[in-house]
């Protein structure tokens, strides 16, 4: 069984009846929307046309909202109604980056997140959705999508239709007849200064010259809601704090596999820095959760398809390590150092990379789902965090070989990271919406955060640690282990935006 | 609808004794809405605690939708725990809404909820307009308003007691009141509304409204965005969408690309004031082409009279050669011709001239205010669009255009009060004899003239200083306490008009008051109940209450149990004979109930309801409590044909023309339509039938009325140039045509302000202009732009856009909310203004826009719009139409880029200015007395009738006199 809508839009009349029925079903707080009516003019005057589009959650067959809720908040029911339990939400907002279809905000009210659930406790009782009784053209259908004698299945397969994003292969379940293409493509209709009778969003209009656009009917959105970019500064923080955390163990253990001591460095500075790393990143994790009360519900209710549940594992895995890491180096136990440093390769390497798994699951962020990015997250890790130690090295007074070990896995991992910056973002997009936020990242909006406050000092650090590297230089090491601090801190921040600031709707 | 939606399986037509419900439907396991069996306890879960299943039980309560004027049905759910309410749901038993609604039905919840709603009677402190108030007793305000209304009565100044309405929201009730006093104050919002198309149909068929059997329809013809706004959106757009679905095809006329003609097959997008000059086009197209409907012409119209009149020299008789003459008449029509003026191609007028001949008989057509409303002759449209419908025989007919009054059930109390004698010249000066309705728009300006003042008046449901064009004039004239003696304000929320009145009366919103309500939404005559639900669903659980003050919030009372006491303490002692009409039947000497007016009337003056409720085992009162609608007659085609019975004929002889009349006095009261005394026409046959309304009972293609009163060249369907024509506007000289008056899907006029779910989708206005025009101009979206009219000038925000036509700009109606400093007002829509006059020039600017703001809902501190808009209708004088009375709303403006010291939403104006702008308009008119000394011809539509006498413009004249057997 599989219950879905089938939206009518060569009847839709764009009256927005459904969005208030429904608001007023649920007490949905302003500025929050289950389902809306976007609007699209295109052509000019006097061929000019207005389109309509009912946009809502598409109850995916296969819901990356699902998979990547760590605390099975969101659900599928038997009957195929994606569903959410706002007693278990954290508000982590990873649900929103894993709809392709801007359906999910966190309420206000309750600060969980909420969707178009199909008024779920109405089908359970065998009444339609709101939205669906008040149409007043009944361009709304529900039902069994699977039962082929319902109206619903008949309609749909009898007409020609459309979902959004089909390329997201979500198996959307809300079939569109009639729809204009410039409606449901997120991308087609950028907003032209103003709405019909609303105006828009600051992002909308931000972003509005990121898009390209239809040269020949030039459709633009009229009417649309705001989508806030769910994830901020806290994330991008984060990224770097984990980065810095996981690279600065992981050269750490590197180095008493390869028999190379570092001393302090490797018995004190790396795990300090890995506590400090994960402890801030899990302090941010918790602090950007709108329910951060809940956290141990990643943990009591865990969700093991979920990458944010596997990341809390991991984060948690590293945390303790480190810890006894400073307990084995400090209390001389030589066996469990040897131990740890075996284990801390991969930990670490899942530490800093599981975010692109996390970010493999947000299918509405095309830029994130990038197959380089674990590696990506490898060489940014051992980029900052060679480059944390080689700043405490300079005043430990480390030299020799220790230094050398040190500035070759900066100078490594800098290159490693440049090289991929740039193969990410100009090689083949898997998609237009991937294309779209690289383009606003190498060349639009973040082009000079981008080159000037990453590219740039990256490169001249990568000049420094090659310097250190071949002359044991402990000041060019210590300088280059600094600027790529920042440098990683502006690419996370235009890599984060960016691959939020395509519109999805 | 298509064959698929036959899955929709209606659950409408059920045998056995059940009621009908029209706007059932189940799509396999799921339906729309709860059986009525369960709707006194219904069992709900509770949405936002879901998947935990937290019950709770409901009554569900049917009332009637007080938003716009379709009067869609709505279920109210009322929680027995608390008698709070929950949500309102549509009403499937509603023939009209099919248990479906508009954004602005569900919205009705934030309007019972707003947490800036006016809950107490309140008193003004200091001056007028100053913006103080004080809490008072019912019992004060009642004992003042009263005594005022008495004392006027009494010294028979009975024309300065004024009800100004806006929505009316019942039919009759009021009516009656009125009637009970003996005054002439019945004052209407139509002069801005829709005066131009009650002209263009009356003087067709007597009736002043159109009912389009779209569903039917193969062609429908729009002059309007039926499938956004007005009457009657929602039940309209469902219908013109199952007709679309079934091949319709649907020609919007519209100067911007509304959301109804982005449906269109159709849209022309013409000269504003053109639009009439096209159906001339297409009906000279349809007269040369012979593909009219001649038998129908031959029995209905009155071609005699247009011979008679207009081609002396050929025999009255001769049908054909009537049809030559009318085609040479209509000849210099042409497509071309059409085009020219309308500035549009002709292919267009080719496409829809084939459009409309394809439809047969199955014309849909439909004007109400846009192009009618908007254009000096506007009336002419209207008149030219039914036209085509009689030429193609397309009235009345199975996807026809009717009249109203076919489709429509007005319940009347069957004892009602004697008419009135007196004739008020403020409301329908001699100026003006053929104004379908009261020369609203012009009150400030016949008080300043001297005309008389105002004891008493009350404005309802209706903001006359924002809605109306030069609000000034309106200002200064209700801050003027010798013009105005008391203004008593009867609303729900507050308005720009509220803070200038004596005492802020606070009335129910739509699930707090009783009503009864028809209207022509489609083929069918229902009637609907409005019922304070609150209290209804007290009533079921044995909860006591005095009266719906008890169940509203606050002291909220309802507006019938108001004029119920208020007529009661103008006549204490029943001396006056007032009294009476409010007296219980069972309990004599106490006042009637609502329940009791409402028995008797649902008893005795709704055909078949007794029995339908009989079937129910429920009095007819309980069935329309329970159901909230019942359906009087529904598919009647062809009421013109409709053979009279014995008992109408009974006394009645047909003139020279075959109008079948009875004997009537000075003393007898016309109907609200039509001549008195009057049944039918008897036909060259023999035959006799109900007719039209008209004076010669037939459909008037040349109109005596209009001929005898003034206006002989304008007697046939022809074209008034517009006061913005295109050889009126200098484009070089950067004037455009101003389109200030198009609505939302979402709002209506000031009175959902205090809906936040509609303000949060609707919440700015830009002002629409094409792009090339404001290429032409350097002007870009978002730069502040002075719209200079004739009294002054405002300041908006442009949108350079597509969807208008090159020449006309468009600034949508609703916005432009204001409250002065330190004025209570609606915060979710308004802005603070300061207000500033110097020697009659006016200025408004906004001091702060709309901010969130803290109050029990938490939703109020999340506003994100701060735009209160451009109160645009301030600086736009009068323009009233010499005939019809229409306020012509097109503005012929010019533009300019905002000057250094602009800001957004200034208005600036002289009010002296305006002054003359009404005195040049009123120069345009052909004054009465029309023949005999009559006031106003006798069979036009007016609201509170009086006696034939009182039309008379004198005692002695003698025309009126008796009629019938002389």
């Amino acid at each position: 069984m599989q219950y879905g809508f089938a939206i009518d839009q060569r009847t839709c009349i764009g009256c927005h009846a459904c969005t208030v029925a429904c608001k007023t079903e649920h007490e949905v707080p302003l500025g929050q929307f289950r389902t809306w009516v976007k609007y699209v003019d295109s052509g000019t005057f006097p061929d000019t046309t207005r389109s309509f589009g009912v946009m809502r959650c598409n109850h995916c067959t296969d819901a990356p909202c699902v998979k990547i809720c760590p605390t099975t908040a969101l659900f599928k029911r038997e009957d195929g109604i994606v569903d959410f339990d706002n007693e278990r939400c954290i508000g982590c907002k990873s649900c929103m980056q894993a709809c392709p279809y801007d359906a999910i905000y966190i309420d206000a009210d309750t600060n969980t997140a909420a969707k178009c659930n199909m008024c779920a406790h109405r089908v359970d009782e065998g009444l339609e959705p709101a939205c669906v009784v008040v149409c007043p053209t009944h361009s709304i259908w529900v039902g069994d999508l699977h039962d082929k004698d319902s109206g619903i299945a008949k309609l749909v397969s009898t007409n020609e239709t459309a979902v959004r994003s089909p390329e997201q292969n979500t198996g959307p379940n809300v079939f569109y007849l009639g729809a204009d293409r410039a409606v449901l493509d997120p991308l087609a209709a950028p907003v032209q200064g103003t709405y019909i009778w609303a105006e828009p969003d600051a992002q909308r209009l931000l972003t509005a010259g990121d898009l390209p656009g239809d040269p020949v009917t030039g459709a633009r959105t009229t009417l649309n809601t705001a989508h806030p970019r769910p994830w901020g500064w806290k994330v991008v923080t984060y990224l770097w704090t984990k980065g810095l955390g996981a690279g600065a163990i992981a050269v750490a253990a590197l180095a008493i596999l390869l028999g190379i001591n570092l001393g302090g460095l490797g018995e004190t500075a790396a795990p300090i820095l890995a506590i400090f790393g994960a402890a801030t990143t899990g302090a941010l994790l918790i602090w950007d959760l709108k329910r951060p009360e809940r956290f141990w519900f990643l943990f009591l209710k865990s969700n093991f398809s979920s990458w944010l549940v596997w990341g809390a594992y991991v984060l948690a895995a590293f945390t303790g390590g480190a810890l006894l890491w400073l307990i084995a180096a400090h209390g001389d136990v030589g066996w469990l150092e040897t131990f740890l440093a075996w284990a801390a390769i991969p930990v670490a390497a899942m530490m800093a990379g599981y975010t692109a798994f996390l970010f493999g699951q947000a299918e509405g962020r095309d830029l994130w789902q990038s197959p380089v990015l674990f590696w990506h997250l490898q060489a940014q890790a051992v980029m900052a965090g060679a480059g944390a130690l080689g700043v405490i090295a300079l005043f430990a007074g480390t030299e020799g070989r220790p230094l050398t070990f040190l500035a070759g896995a900066f100078t490594l991992g800098t290159a490693a990271y440049l090289v991929i910056s740039l193969v990410e973002l100009f090689g083949a997009h898997p998609s237009r919406a991937a294309s779209v936020a690289s383009h606003v990242i190498t060349k639009g909006r973040y082009a000079r955060l981008f080159w000037a406050g990453s590219m740039l000092p990256a490169a001249i650090a990568l000049v420094l640690g090659a310097i250190a590297w071949g002359t044991g230089g402990a000041v060019a090491l210590a300088i280059g282990g600094l600027l790529v601090q920042p440098a990683l801190l502006a690419y996370e921040s235009a890599f984060v935006r960016a691959g939020q600031d395509v519109p999805l709707s | 609808m298509t064959e698929l939606s036959k899955a929709d399986m209606p659950i409408a037509e059920q045998k056995g004794n059940s009621v009908p419900l029209p706007g059932a439907r189940a799509h396999e396991h799921l339906r729309n809405f709860p059986p009525p069996e369960t709707w006194d306890s219904h069992v709900e879960y509770d949405a936002k605690a879901h998947p935990r299943k937290v019950p709770h039980t409901y009554s569900l309560i049917p009332t009637v939708c007080f938003n716009c004027e379709s009067s869609c049905g709505l279920l109210a759910y009322v929680d027995h725990e608390d008698l709070s309410i929950k949500k309102f749901e549509g009403n499937p038993a509603h023939p009209g809404s099919r248990g479906r609604n508009c954004a602005k039905g569900p919205a009705t919840i934030n309007q019972v909820k707003d947490p800036d709603r006016i809950l107490h009677p309140l008193r003004r402190v200091g001056e007028r307009g100053s913006g103080k108030f004080e809490r008072v007793s019912w019992e004060e305000a009642l004992s003042d308003i009263a005594s005022r209304i008495r004392k006027a009565i009494i010294e028979n100044r009975r024309d300065e007691v004024m009800y100004h309405v806006g929505r009316p929201g019942e039919d009759g009730f009021v009516e009656r009141v009125l009637q009970a006093w003996g005054v002439d104050g019945h004052n209407s919002h139509t002069n801005v509304c829709s005066s131009g198309g009650r002209t263009g149909y009356t003087h067709w068929m007597g009736f002043d409204r159109p009912s389009p059997d779209y569903a039917n329809a193969k062609t429908i013809v729009l002059l309007s965005s039926h499938l956004e706004t007005g009457h009657y959106f929602n039940p309209h757009a469902q219908r013109i969408m199952e007709a679309k679905q079934n091949g319709a095809k649907v020609v919007v006329l519209d100067l911007r690309l509304s959301n109804t003609a982005s449906h269109a097959d159709l849209w022309i997008s013409p000269w504003p004031g053109s639009e009439g000059v096209i159906f001339l086009a297409v009906a000279s197209y349809l007269l040369r082409t012979r593909k009219i409907d001649a038998e129908y012409m031959r029995r209905w119209v009155n071609w005699q009279t247009y011979l008679e009149r207009l081609h002396p020299d050929v025999p009255r008789d001769d049908f054909e050669a009537f049809l030559d003459r009318l085609t040479q008449d209509y000849a210099q029509y042409t497509f071309e011709y059409a085009a020219d003026i309308a500035k549009i191609p002709v292919a267009q007028i080719e496409q829809f001239a084939e459009y409309v001949a394809d439809a047969g008989t199955r014309l849909a057509t439909h004007t109400w205010r846009s192009a009618a409303a908007g254009n000096l002759g506007g009336w002419q449209i209207t008149r030219s669009l039914f036209f085509l419908n009689v030429l193609t025989g397309s009235v009345g007919t199975v996807g026809g255009t009717h009249p109203n009054g076919w489709d429509k059930f007005i319940a009347h109390f069957p004892e009602m009060p004697p008419p009135n004698d007196i004739w008020s010249e403020k409301l329908w000066p001699l100026e003006y004899p053929l104004a379908t309705n009261e020369m609203s728009i012009l009150l400030p300006h016949l008080l300043k003239d001297g005309r008389g003042r105002l004891e008493v008046y009350f404005s309802r449901v209706y903001n006359p200083i924002w809605v109306n064009p030069d609000g000034f004039n309106w200002i200064e004239t209700l801050t003027d306490e010798h013009l105005v003696g008391l203004h008593v304000a009867l609303t729900p929320t507050w308005s720009e008009s509220a803070t200038f009145a004596d005492y802020v009366l606070p009335m129910g919103h739509a699930s707090e008051r009783h009503d009864t309500m028809s209207f022509e939404t489609h083929t069918s005559k229902w009637i609907a109940f409005r019922q304070p639900v609150t209290r209804v669903a007290m009533e079921q659980h044995g909860v006591p209450y005095r009266d719906s003050r008890d169940a509203n919030p606050g002291e909220v009372w309802e507006e019938n149990e108001f004029w119920f006491e208020l007529s009661w303490q103008i006549d204490p002692d029943g001396s006056l004979g007032i009294r009476q009409w409010f007296e219980s039947k069972e309990r004599p000497g106490q006042r009637m109930t609502q329940d009791e007016y409402y028995d008797i009337l649902f008893s005795r003056s709704v055909p078949g309801l007794p029995e339908a409720a009989a079937e129910q085992g429920l009095t007819p009162l309980r069935y329309m409590r329970k159901y909230g609608v019942f359906e009087v007659a529904r598919d009647q085609y062809r009421l013109d044909e409709r053979v009279l019975s014995d008992a109408e004929l009974e006394g009645a002889l047909p003139d020279e023309r075959g109008v079948l009349r009875k004997h009537v006095t000075l003393d007898s009261q016309p109907p609200l339509v039509g001549e008195a005394g009057v049944v039918g026409v008897q036909h060259p046959d023999g035959s006799k039938t109900a007719g039209w309304l008209t004076p010669s009972r037939k459909l008037e293609l040349f109109s005596s009325t209009l001929a005898e009163w003034g206006w002989e060249d304008q007697a046939t369907p022809g074209y008034i140039e517009s006061h913005v024509a295109a050889t009126n506007i200098d484009r070089d000289a950067d004037e455009f045509v101003l389109m200030p008056n198009f609505r939302l899907p979402t709002l209506i006029h000031t009175r959902s302000g205090n809906a936040k779910y509609l303000n949060e989708i609707s919440n700015t206005h830009p002002l629409w202009m094409n792009a090339a025009d404001a290429a032409d101009m350097g002007i870009a979206t978002g730069d502040l732009v002075r719209v200079n009219t004739e009294i002054g000038h405002f300041v908006a925000r442009a949108w350079a856009t597509e969807a208008i036509r090159p020449g006309v700009v468009g600034l949508s109606h609703h916005m432009g909310r204001w409250t002065q400093e330190g004025h209570p007002g609606s915060r979710w829509v308004m802005g603070k203004v300061r207000l500033s006059s110097d020697d009659g020039v006016w200025k408004l600017r906004y001091t702060d826009r709309i901010r969130p703001f803290t109050s029990d809902d938490p939703d109020s501190e999340r506003i994100y719009w701060d735009d209160p808009g451009v109160h645009q209708n301030l600086a736009f004088p009068v323009q009233p139409d010499p005939v019809s009375g229409m306020h012509c709303w097109h503005q012929k403006v010019r533009l300019e880029k905002a000057h250094p010291d602009d800001e957004y939403g200034d208005v600036v104006v002289d009010a002296k200015r305006a002054r003359e702008v009404y005195r040049r308009w009123l120069e345009m008119t052909r004054p009465g007395p029309g023949p005999g000394g009559r006031r106003r011809p006798e069979f036009l539509m007016r609201h509170v009738t009086p006696k034939r006498a009182a039309y008379q413009i004198s005692e002695t004249g003698g025309a009126v006199a008796e009629r019938g057997e002389q």
